[in-house]
């Protein structure tokens, strides 16, 4: 009837259409190699499988450009079984979103029908969209029988140093994260996602994230809001996501990952008026090229022991040096944020930041990284953490299973 | 607390859900007495799998005989298929909504009359599946769930009449508060008044008076009768309830001009009725009323519109969720023979509402809810909303089904 794919209408395109802001971000700066462009192009046709039986998409999934972000919270005196029903439609609508494929019909052929996909992705391509699925340490109580299924290391995340927490931005029982390189793409899986769940989940809250601020595997480093590279020495290789990201000693969540959502509010307009050499000090990296104060291209490491004139070159305090790897024993996690806006503040200020998005197998990972940079970080003076979640990402199914389904075995 | 949900036997993996439906209503058991009943209903299995083209559903055989025939209805590993449904013509006879990869499968029974049937998979590439009865052809259906639609939209008519005849008696007491002078008695019966309005609303809206311009709002009495502040056509100027709210609640004074309006209500109203007397419903027009008396909550009361002098807002919205309750009352029997499980999630998420309309209620206030403050709908309005919208998608699709029973 009226089937239409979003991927077969590009089928002919191939994989040449080289779109996006990427090729301009490049060449106007005419920084680092001139392969940017190509690293970054934006292929619109390309898309993700979603059962893959391994890790789920959108995690060590190069960043696509937009992401939105959206927590759910059960509602009262739903049961188990609801929770179940909605994580399978969830599941098998997602692997249709993923592949450019509407969630059912738009224009029902029967009269007085509505449409069970809201139509406004139909023309476009598939755009890399990932839709990831997380479970909040709420599913785990005793609402719905599930607290021995309760992943090990998943609970509420303390309390940390410079905490700003607002009431509106905390926590959720469920989280789903939409990226792709078309925010349009992104918004209907949101959209048609939350319709779903309508009378089994209430929205939570929602971050819309546009322009990656962070680097996947083969991508250049980004720029956050204060136009500093951000996540230079990210995780990229196999092998490190196996030892920092992939959980592995917890058999029903083998191949899943914790899950960090911090809502960093930027006060951009104090720090646009800080002067430049300041901020490269707060950062401990220079603003164009984004090498570290000891050194002289973005990938050189940075070296914490250099002096100059008796004083540290890379300032301890400086975002660079507090979250290294060397100065945390060893302990990095997988960084995936992006840039947002929420529009103008009430006190008439540019309102936006970074919604920093994190994954490791040990929330721990992240609270000693926080620790550390909640207490001395420079960029303190210039950021508040406002939103706060953790959430496990459960591994993907295989075809014919859904996410979650661990919990109901 | 809410009491648990239907679907909880879905836990236990071995869960078989029947359902008994009586598709072809009671004479249709007789036709099939001579085949499949014996030794118990014939069985069919539908699966939905993901194909080299798409996803598909196969049905492991097209052709049974008369009688009581239970469908097992699994998917496989079809992303795209989520509900599958037995057709006769236009009509459904049985569906059965989240067959999703990776959920036990679920069996409905229904006794077939002979006959050509087609088994439907939405989104599948092959959307619909020839399905063939042999043996005797059911009777005409002298029951089933047309019958009792078509009885529920009788009965449901009979309501909107008392509700209509309710307000003609209401606006004219309203009308006799404002000419005695006395300003409380007056907004009792205001607030006594709206109800009336307010339970029916979506199944007057769009009447006129006799040979009125349907472009101009001086002839249409939705507009004569319920406009506000927000909606005021300058060309027609102030009438109605809400001219008489503002007097009555914001300026808190009875003048000629209140008078006035409250004269041209009772006008208004009782031309209303004449309209409105022996309107006839089919089942999909309850269905869409209760839908829009359902956007009406969302759009109006929540966001203390409607009443935005006399803040009589959650009055109009209880109003509003009674005449939806009243139309899906009215489809019950009939739906519950297509759809259980559907019946069981509207009438669950109605409790909900009603349930949250529970905790305003106060006796002591005029119209018997807390007034809907400024304060009230800052702290209170998402949890409206979310209540009512998870409502009126489950009352989405239900104008598609009753209209094709």
């Amino acid at each position: 009837m009226t089937r239409v794919s979003r991927r077969n209408l590009f089928a002919g395109a191939g994989g040449g259409l080289a779109l996006g802001a990427a090729a301009g971000f490049g060449a106007a700066h005419a920084v680092g190699d001139d392969t940017t462009a190509a690293r970054d192009a934006v292929d619109l046709t390309r898309s993700y499988d979603f059962y893959t039986g391994d890790h789920q998409a959108g995690i060590a999934t190069p960043p696509q450009r937009h992401c939105i972000f959206m927590t759910f919270d059960m509602v009262d005196g739903v049961s188990a079984a609801d929770l179940q029903v909605l994580l399978a439609r969830w599941s098998a609508a997602i692997a249709q979103l993923m592949a450019g494929e509407p969630v059912g019909q738009v224009e029902p052929v029967r009269s007085g029908a509505v449409g069970t996909d809201t139509g406004e992705a139909l023309d476009l391509a598939p755009a890399s969209l990932t839709v990831t699925l997380g479970l909040g340490p709420g599913l785990f109580d005793d609402r719905f029988g599930l607290a021995s299924k309760r992943p090990k290391l998943l609970e509420d995340l303390p309390a940390l140093p410079s905490d700003q927490l607002r009431p509106g931005t905390t926590g959720g029982d469920l989280a789903l994260q939409a990226c792709a390189d078309d925010p349009q793409v992104a918004y209907h899986a949101i959209r048609d996602l939350a319709r779903m769940g309508k009378g089994v989940v209430d929205t939570g809250w929602t971050v819309m994230g546009f322009g990656r601020a962070s680097a996947g595997a083969g991508q250049s480093t980004p720029r956050n809001l204060m136009g500093f590279k951000d996540g230079t020495r990210n995780i990229e290789e196999t092998a490190d996501l196996d030892e920092h990201v992939w959980i592995d000693d917890d058999p029903a969540w083998a191949g899943g990952t914790y899950w960090v959502v911090r809502k960093i509010q930027m006060n951009i307009e104090t720090w646009d008026a800080d002067d430049v050499a300041d901020q490269q000090q707060v950062f401990g990296r220079t603003k164009v090229e984004g090498a570290p104060l000891s050194g002289r291209v973005e990938h050189d490491e940075p070296d914490f022991s250099a002096t100059k004139d008796g004083a540290p070159v890379i300032p301890p305090t400086s975002h660079v040096a507090l979250a290294a790897p060397e100065n945390n024993g060893g302990t990095r996690i997988l960084r995936r944020g992006y840039n947002y806006t929420d529009g103008i503040n009430e006190l008439a200020q540019l309102d936006a930041g970074l919604l920093f998005v994190g994954f490791c197998n040990d929330p721990a990972s992240f609270i000693k990284l926080q620790t550390r940079l909640g207490t001395s970080d420079r960029l303190n003076e210039y950021i508040s953490h406002i939103g706060s979640a953790l959430f496990v990402a459960p591994p993907a199914p295989r075809r014919g299973h859904y996410l979650g389904e661990a919990l109901f075995g | 607390m809410l009491q648990p949900r239907r679907s909880a036997a879905l836990l236990s993996v071995s869960a078989l859900a029947v359902v008994a439906l009586a598709g072809c209503g009671d004479d249709a058991n007789e036709g099939g007495k001579d085949e499949g009943s014996a030794g118990g209903a014939t069985q069919v299995a539908i699966t939905a799998v993901s194909g080299d083209d798409g996803d598909e559903c196969q049905v492991d055989t097209t052709s049974v005989g008369a009688g009581p025939v239970t469908f097992t209805v699994a998917n496989e590993d079809a992303p795209g298929i989520t509900e599958v449904e037995l057709l006769s013509g236009a009509r459904i006879v049985a569906e059965k909504e989240n067959v999703v990869p990776g959920l036990p499968e679920v069996t409905f029974t229904v006794t077939l009359g002979g006959g050509d049937y087609e088994i439907y998979c939405p989104s599948a590439v092959e959307e619909k599946i020839p399905f063939t009865v042999t043996g005797d052809a059911a009777p005409a259906p002298t029951g089933g769930p047309a019958k009792l639609l078509a009885d529920g939209a009788t009965d449901y008519a009979a309501y909107v009449q008392t509700q209509v005849d309710g307000m003609v008696v209401g606006v004219q007491a309203l009308s006799d508060a404002v000419d005695s002078g006395d300003l409380a008695a007056a907004q009792q019966a205001y607030a006594e008044a709206r109800p009336f309005y307010e339970k029916v609303e979506s199944d007057i809206e769009g009447f006129l008076l006799p040979d009125a311009d349907p472009t101009e709002n001086s002839g249409n009495l939705d507009y004569l009768i319920d406009m506000r502040a927000s909606s005021l056509d300058p060309a027609v100027g102030w009438s109605g309830f809400h001219a008489v709210e503002r007097d009555l609640f914001g300026r808190q004074r009875i003048t000629d001009r209140t008078r006035q309006y409250a004269v041209d209500l009772v006008t208004n109203v009782t031309a209303l009725a004449d309209v409105a007397k022996g309107l006839t419903f089919r089942a999909e027009d309850l269905a869409n009323g209760a839908a829009g008396l359902l956007e009406e909550v969302q759009s109006g009361k929540i966001s203390g519109e409607e009443e935005q002098f006399s803040h009589l807002d959650i009055l109009d919205f209880a109003g509003n969720v009674e005449g939806a309750e009243q139309a899906f009352e009215a489809l019950r029997p009939g739906l519950q023979e297509i759809d259980p499980d559907r019946v069981a999630t509207i009438s669950d998420r109605f409790d909900e509402v009603n349930q949250l309309l529970e905790r305003y209620k106060d006796p002591s206030a005029l119209g018997g809810y807390r007034p809907y403050t400024a304060a009230l709908r800052k702290s209170d309005a998402p949890e409206m909303s979310r209540r009512v919208q998870a409502l009126a998608e489950a009352l989405a699709g239900l104008a598609e089904k009753v209209a094709t029973a």
